[in-house]
């Protein structure tokens, strides 16, 4: 076969490799990958790693199968690229009978475009930054609760709570005690292992903010994100959009809004607790390295592991024939790792002058918050430091690992 | 020396889509709309003497690398 020149060519794990996986993790991850496997969560940056390193396209037999792609630029290449790699079949591979499909972030042009275009005025770099003191405001509430205990369970106690307070005070005007059954929701919904609690979980978020845009469409509008929700768009045929692709939207955007900033939060707090020189360069010149650190903590602590399109043709990608509807991934945290585009990618410095990475997605579906997700690990870092300058950490913290990467608890004391 | 360094705006499909990258982190010469989209994509600027760097760190941190340096 004739392959183009600056394209990678798909080269196939050798069978020592193929023996080391199983050996080390139990699986042969490049012929037989699973998203859902406990190995992929334990063993988690490792086995990205040698599918970066070793194999630039895997795959998996899991139900329907899938394939993987994990280096940057074959991510760039499906995600650039909506013609060939639609979005409109979903993200989830296997994905169960019956789940609705959230847009935009399940769409294509022109679907996707009608309504990207009225959401993005709501999460643009200069919107979102009227929230700031506000945001450094919750911030100080929550730490003022446990600071005087001189210990916390960071996740539920601060990194969870933080970025749906961000978001249902700021952007969806949903009371903040409703957060803990919301966030249980999105939780759930996506990482249960029993599918049919997914699913039910999933049903219940559908319901709540189904009932609540409702509410609102029948208020005086307030001028914000959820108005225009509510109020639809217009399609390109002419129509305004059903009401159940309203509800889709908003959806969507609480998926986003509350369930990944958390885990790139707690990650990095844990992750400085045993780094001084690092806290101490963001201490002393936070307007440095506060913005680098944020780039640098979202690279190698991708909440979205993957995503994934359908093939809506035969197509080669990184040497390999793929058929019309068949399900890749776009491992956003392996390009993230990838030698061609990160020096030394193993390594977290917080000190790097740029960074590239994919935790926020390429192309035209790329994530919608990652303005509102960088404010909030922003005045997190600023504020927290300045109460908090030193903590330990007391308890191994727990991890959740499928297509998004969590953290369930994170115990500290100072 | 530099007699001149120009920023390319790639506005096709592998081009901008608003991430804001650019004027967040290297601030002049980049200039985005409310959406985050560069308001050159698609076109081209010369960059004015004194931000050659800020305009080679911007391209850098491009996520699509939508932004192409000539120099």
């Amino acid at each position: 076969m004739e392959s183009t020149s600056d394209k990678a060519t798909y080269t196939a794990p050798t069978q020592a490799d193929i023996d080391e996986a199983i050996k080390k993790y139990g699986r042969d991850i490049y012929n037989d990958f699973d998203l859902d496997d406990p190995a992929f969560n334990e063993k988690h940056f490792e086995i990205i790693d040698d599918l970066v390193e070793k194999c630039p396209v895997a795959h998996s037999k899991v139900g329907d199968g899938y394939y993987i792609v994990a280096q940057n630029s074959l991510v760039k290449e499906v995600g650039q690229n909506w013609r060939t790699f639609s979005a409109a079949s979903g993200y989830m591979p296997n994905r169960p009978e019956g789940v609705p499909f959230l847009y935009p972030e399940e769409s294509d042009p022109p679907l996707h475009t009608a309504w990207r275009q009225s959401l993005n005025p709501f999460m643009g770099p200069g919107v979102v930054n009227d929230y700031e003191d506000q945001i450094r405001a919750d911030a100080n509430t929550l730490i003022d609760r446990f600071i005087d205990n001189g210990k916390c369970e960071f996740v539920s106690e601060f990194a969870a709570v933080l970025p749906g307070w961000a978001f249902f005070k700021n952007v969806l005007g949903v009371p903040v005690e409703d957060l803990d059954k919301l966030v249980d929701g999105v939780e759930q919904g996506t990482f249960s292992p029993d599918l049919e609690e997914r699913g039910a979980k999933f049903g219940f978020v559908f319901e709540y903010l189904g009932e609540y845009l409702k509410k609102r469409s029948e208020e005086p509008p307030r001028g914000d994100m959820v108005d225009m929700i509510a109020a639809g768009v217009e399609y390109e045929d002419g129509t305004m959009s059903p009401w159940e692709d309203r509800v889709s939207v908003l959806v969507d955007m609480t998926f986003g809004g509350i369930a990944t900033t958390t885990y790139v939060m707690a990650s990095a707090i844990n992750w400085l607790a045993e780094n001084p020189k690092a806290r101490q360069l963001l201490i002393d010149d936070p307007e440095t390295y506060v913005p680098r650190a944020i780039e640098e903590f979202a690279r190698v602590f991708a909440p979205v592991v993957a995503l994934g399109r359908t093939c809506t043709k035969d197509v080669e990608i990184g040497g390999r024939m793929l058929s019309e509807g068949d399900f890749i991934l776009m491992m956003y945290a392996g390009a993230s790792r990838d030698p061609a585009v990160v020096e030394d990618p193993k390594t977290i410095d917080i000190s790097r002058e740029s960074v590239l990475h994919s935790a926020f997605g390429v192309g035209i579906h790329r994530c919608i918050g990652s303005n509102l997700a960088r404010l909030e690990l922003r005045a997190t870092f600023e504020e927290w430091l300045k109460r908090v300058p030193e903590w330990r950490v007391v308890e191994e913290p727990v991890y959740m690992t499928g297509q998004l990467r969590s953290i369930r608890s994170l115990n500290l004391a100072w | 020396m530099k007699a001149h360094i120009k920023l390319g705006f790639d506005g096709g499909q592998q081009g901008c889509t608003g991430h804001g990258r650019c004027v967040v982190m290297a601030g002049e010469p980049f200039e985005v709309d409310d959406n985050g989209y560069n308001l050159h994509r698609g076109g081209s600027i010369e960059v004015p003497p004194g931000l050659e760097e800020a305009a080679r760190y911007g391209a850098k941190v491009c996520p699509e690398r939508a932004i192409l340096i000539e120099e």
